[in-house]
């Protein structure tokens, strides 16, 4: 019984990582190609992190690994938007621009009025 | 260079501790007696936490350096984390499902939206939370005249109102975050 459900959780976890990888592939620009990678790096390893927990819990009986990966996911959760940022904020100060024209562009407004 | 306050060393010692705790294993030996404690990892574990503490604490605690141990706020901090998040994690990846395979149209751009949390701790958790959320990236921050500011690369902007375009963002994360910085 306890079977099915950890399969649920990975199986979901699963179509949202192809959700990002087919995201990476399809959208035209870096930035919405960063947003697609994003699905990834949240449900999609949370999913997998969860079916685990209810795992070690349910057939090894083997609290301290759940406890392990439990503080894995937080760790994860924590530290994974900052590299988005980074990589985001870099991307955009060195110039790189989608080649359709964004909608609206805030953000290099007020830069261009620093200058 | 700023000096480290003993408070501010104090929680990130603790801190570190329970993270080394929970890590190694430790904290089983409560409930499973056949697994006791080790002296050896606790020894060490408590050895690395202070030096660790006293290299990073002034970058960790610039704030009230005890507000990691108010259980009132950590029980909000779980509700934000396990239900009110995760509701919005999932929301947006559905979303992102639909962009991804066609079912909508993309419409990326940059949106500038106001933010009148105070606490820095609050305002990086909020960055956080927007960029974990598939959709949105938050590209910086800046201060104006007292105002904060993020710029948000939004994968469709629906509008471009400041208001509008942060209601639809931040949604019911940043209550949250303010009832629990306060």
């Amino acid at each position: 019984m306890m079977d099915y459900v950890i399969y649920a959780f990975i199986a979901v976890s699963l179509i949202f990582a192809l959700t990002g990888v087919v995201g990476m592939l399809r959208f035209k620009d870096s930035y919405s190609r960063m947003q697609a990678s994003t699905c990834i790096s949240t449900l999609g390893v949370l999913g997998v992190i969860i079916g685990a927990i209810i795992y070690s819990v349910a057939e090894l009986s083997d609290i301290s690994m759940a406890v392990k990966l439990g503080v894995l996911g937080l760790f994860y959760i924590v530290t994974s938007p900052i590299s988005g940022h980074a990589i985001a904020k870099a991307a955009y100060r060195r110039g790189v621009r989608p080649e359709k024209k964004m909608k609206c562009d805030k953000y290099g407004e007020d830069l261009e009025d620093d200058n | 260079m700023k000096k480290t306050k003993f408070s501010a060393f104090l929680s990130t010692t603790v801190v570190c501790y329970l993270f080394w705790l929970l890590l190694t294993g430790q904290l089983v030996a409560l409930i499973q007696p056949n697994n006791p404690f080790s002296a050896q990892v606790l020894i060490a574990g408590a050895i690395v936490s202070v030096l660790t503490a006293l290299f990073s604490a002034r970058f960790f605690v610039h704030e009230k350096a005890f507000w990691f141990f108010n259980p009132i706020k950590l029980i909000l901090l779980a509700v934000y984390c396990l239900i009110i998040f995760m509701w919005e994690l999932i929301k947006a990846n559905v979303s992102m499902f639909c962009y991804v395979f066609g079912l909508k149209k993309t419409n990326p751009g940059i949106v500038k939206v106001e933010t009148d949390l105070e606490s820095e701790y609050a305002q990086s958790m909020l960055a956080n939370s927007i960029t974990l959320t598939p959709g949105t990236i938050t590209m910086d921050i800046a201060e104006s005249k007292g105002k904060t500011y993020y710029y948000i690369h939004w994968i469709d902007v629906s509008t471009q109102d400041m208001k509008e375009a942060g209601d639809s963002i931040k949604g019911t994360m940043e209550k949250w975050i303010r009832r629990i910085w306060r």
